[in-house]
């Protein structure tokens, strides 16, 4: 009897303890709800603003000095709004995870924050932003934007994110090493077969130097993808990568196989770097210090190369980068256009924010002419106003580059905005990093491992396949 | 009178020892005056512990993600997760890595350690102390800088490449899953080396010159005495061994991030990677829950492995 009184009293026991996790669960699996300012605060207030502080600009110093400018000249027109800031140290992971955490809850969502592109579509589908639609209208900046850069934080009609800067590709190369091949300069491919033959051409008359760089493997992640084979796919007949009307990413279309082609020719000629480099977690920025110190003649890169081998950014300062390194842009497979992706970082306001109209007043002071610029110099972006991309403050920070790459943004594309594009990063990193690894891999085989990961994880339903 | 005290008076009367009455003292007994003491220590333990766990458990089977639509209103889904683990071959993949990277780290970890601790044992002062401290050094160096160390020492221009007259070999992205074990193995062994050394310390010296009076061999002093003496030892390093490389993610994901492709990706790095990059929390948490599995199935394995006597 007492055995039994003690049995009923672990269950009791035990019940309490799983109503306890229950009700933890419920609480946290409902959200709360609540208004959105749209006046102006009265009193004292805090304006919560998010940002990362070690990976988005160039510098730690630069990411204070920066946001502080923007607070500092926010607060003399908001005397009795006091800015907390929350730095968010670690690369995009850990940025993108720590927000997803913050904007769970509404008490914790800050205000303000600084989000990649990539991750609107879906914290905009999970309403933890605010549709700022209403409040684009009185800005004078907004008209400006490229309708690409415009379009990256509209979903569904509703403008989520405002672009802060914005990352394109291009052809960078050693022009001393060209020369030295008997490669013309400057340097214009038309087509993905001449950028072959120029790094065959540099193996066979520039030794001890790797031909060139196309980022490969998972080791990278959506960086390596953006400044990676992205930028072929995009150039193609076929560049859906996901088809948002049906919602499914497409593993295998003609444009994935040209792309996987173009990498299988690279890595099979022996013209690409070795897998040191470029599983390496810091692959994207290797070529930055290969140039500079001679070791590589071409590279798929970005827009933010030219600004870092300044002597104010200095990663790596070198001063006779505009006398050697020249850019040419990414032929389309078809050879008649310009083929680049487009990724930046964005400002978005909580969904909840109780200060949403002081909030927004900190987006339009950030995207005046001068900080925008300082944020594009700083952080190796091209400002998302267009009205910018001649200004010489911007322009000359980083000649010729700026200016050049700014140019491209229009016709460049976007990436897509989707939970499950991490899956599809994956698979493609995996494919690339075969055909890099091992350059016997087929395009067949290649365009398989995306087909059978990215299918395993998100299901047959959410893939297609364009003939 | 009691049906109790006859039966005592009829021992006595029997010349049998009389049966104690009253409660045993041998015997642990509760008092409810403990629940004041123990009370704090019970509500952290389930505050802190217990209730995590379960929830941890719960959220296996349910489809809550970082971000997304089912962020905020996700819900209980059955075995739904489960039905996807069974047919997810990188999930199967990530297990097959997961028993091989543990049990290529028990073997080279037990078996370097100990090999360390029978040496140095009868080495000259000074030596022991170098060569253990050394050791201790790696085991006590924190798994990120072990993983950057090995990441630099195995990839191209590393310390491996050049002295193997191999400079440009990338062993680390040829032998992933070799090289992460290794890896593993250095940092854990001076773990290794320091408990077997003190259960070897405390193997009696008797036993040992009984042994050599026997004219009994090196080896088989080894086999027959120190081996079984240290049976003990061995299976509760074996088991901590274990636990810790199965919570060993900061190493591998410093070297490979779990890659190229999957070729390291063992269950905790597959965890995250489901829970933090993919956005599926509650599938993260229902491969968490495998990890506990995995650990609990090992956990019995050395128990039971430790009551089987020679």
């Amino acid at each position: 009897m007492a055995k039994r009184r003690f049995a009923a009293r672990r269950l009791t026991a035990l019940a309490a303890v799983l109503a306890a996790g229950a009700i933890t669960a419920a609480c946290s699996g409902s959200g709360s709800t609540g208004s959105v300012s749209t006046s102006e605060p009265t009193g004292s207030y805090t304006l919560k603003v998010a940002y990362g502080s070690d990976y988005v600009f160039d510098t730690t110093g630069f990411t204070v000095k920066w946001w502080t400018q923007v607070a500092d000249e926010w607060k003399k027109s908001h005397p009795g709004g006091t800015v907390q800031f929350i730095p968010i140290p670690g690369s995009y992971n850990d940025i993108v995870n720590k927000l997803s955490l913050l904007y769970r809850n509404p008490s914790t969502a800050p205000d303000v924050a600084e989000i990649p592109t990539g991750q609107i579509g879906l914290w905009g589908q999970a309403n933890y932003l605010l549709p700022l639609n209403t409040y684009l209208k009185s800005t004078s900046w907004w008209s400006q934007f490229p309708s690409v850069i415009q379009s990256e934080g509209r979903f569904s009609g509703n403008v989520y994110a405002v672009d802060q800067g914005e990352n394109d590709s291009a052809l960078l190369y050693n022009e001393q090493m060209f020369r030295k091949a008997g490669l013309p300069v400057p340097w214009h491919p038309k087509s993905w077969a001449d950028i072959i033959t120029a790094a065959a051409q540099i193996k066979a008359k520039v030794p001890g130097v790797t031909p060139i760089w196309l980022n490969a493997g998972t080791g990278s992640g959506a960086n390596g993808l953006l400044q990676g084979i992205n930028n072929f796919i995009v150039g193609t007949s076929t560049p859906t990568i996901y088809d948002a009307k049906n919602n499914k990413f497409v593993v295998d279309s003609p444009g994935i196989r040209e792309a996987l082609s173009f990498y299988q020719q690279a890595y099979s000629k022996g013209l690409g770097a070795d897998t040191s480099a470029l599983f390496s977690p810091n692959a994207v920025t290797t070529p930055l210090t290969a140039f500079q110190s001679g070791k590589l003649a071409i590279a798929v890169g970005s827009n933010y190369y030219g600004g870092n081998w300044t002597k104010t950014i200095s990663a790596p300062f070198w001063a006779q980068a505009p006398s050697t390194m020249g850019e040419a842009i990414i032929p389309t497979y078809s050879g008649t256009g310009t083929a680049s992706t487009l990724g930046g970082w964005d400002f978005a306001i909580a969904a909840k924010s109780k200060v949403a109209k002081a909030a927004f007043d900190f987006i339009n002071i950030a995207e005046n002419e001068q900080n925008s610029i300082d944020a594009a110099n700083w952080a190796g972006w091209v400002p998302p106003d267009k009205a910018y991309w001649t200004a010489s403050l911007y322009t000359n920070f980083a000649a010729p580059y700026n200016a050049f790459f700014a140019d491209i943004t229009p016709s460049a594309t976007l990436t897509p905005s989707n939970a499950s594009y991490s899956v599809w990063v994956q698979g493609m990193g995996e494919a690339t990093g075969a055909i890099a690894q091992n350059p016997k891999t087929t395009v067949s085989q290649a365009v398989g491992i995306l087909k059978s990961y990215v299918t395993s994880q998100l299901g047959s339903s959410q893939v297609e396949v364009v003939p | 009178m009691s049906s109790q005290a006859d039966t005592v008076a009829l021992a006595g009367q029997a010349g049998l020892p009389a049966r104690p009455t009253g409660k045993r003292a041998d015997r642990q007994r509760f008092q409810w005056s403990s629940l004041a003491l123990l009370g704090p220590s019970l509500i952290l333990l389930a505050v802190l512990f217990v209730i995590p766990v379960i929830y941890a458990f719960y959220l296996g089977f349910t489809n809550l993600e970082l971000v997304g639509p089912n962020a905020v209103n996700w819900h209980f889904t059955g075995t739904q997760n489960l039905q996807r683990l069974g047919s997810d071959p990188t999930f199967f993949l990530s297990l097959r890595l997961t028993l091989i990277f543990i049990v290529g780290s028990i073997i080279g970890v037990v078996v370097i350690g100990l090999a360390l601790a029978v040496l140095l044992q009868n080495s000259v002062t000074w030596l022991r102390i170098l060569v253990g401290g050394i050791v201790v050094v790696a085991w006590m160096m924190p798994a990120i800088t072990a993983g950057m160390t090995w990441y630099a020492s195995t990839t191209a221009a590393g310390t491996f490449g050049t002295l193997l007259g191999m400079p440009n070999s990338d062993f680390l992205h040829h032998e992933p899953m070799l090289i992460v074990t290794l890896a593993n193995v250095w940092s854990q062994t001076g773990f290794a080396m320091l408990v077997l050394g003190a259960a070897l310390r405390n193997i009696p010296h008797e036993v040992l010159e009984a042994a050599d009076m026997e004219d009994a061999s090196r080896w088989q002093r080894f086999r027959l005495i120190t081996l079984p003496m240290l049976r003990p030892t061995i299976v509760t390093t074996v088991l901590l061994i274990t636990l810790i490389s199965l919570a060993n993610f900061a190493l591998i994901y410093v070297m490979t991030q779990g890659g190229p492709g999957n070729s390291t990706n063992i269950l905790p790095l597959y965890s995250y990677q489901q829970a933090f990059e993919f956005n599926n929390l509650a599938y993260g948490a229902i491969i968490g829950n495998v990890m506990v599995l995995v650990c609990a199935i090992f956990g019995v394995i050395y128990v039971r492995a430790s009551r089987v006597r020679t």
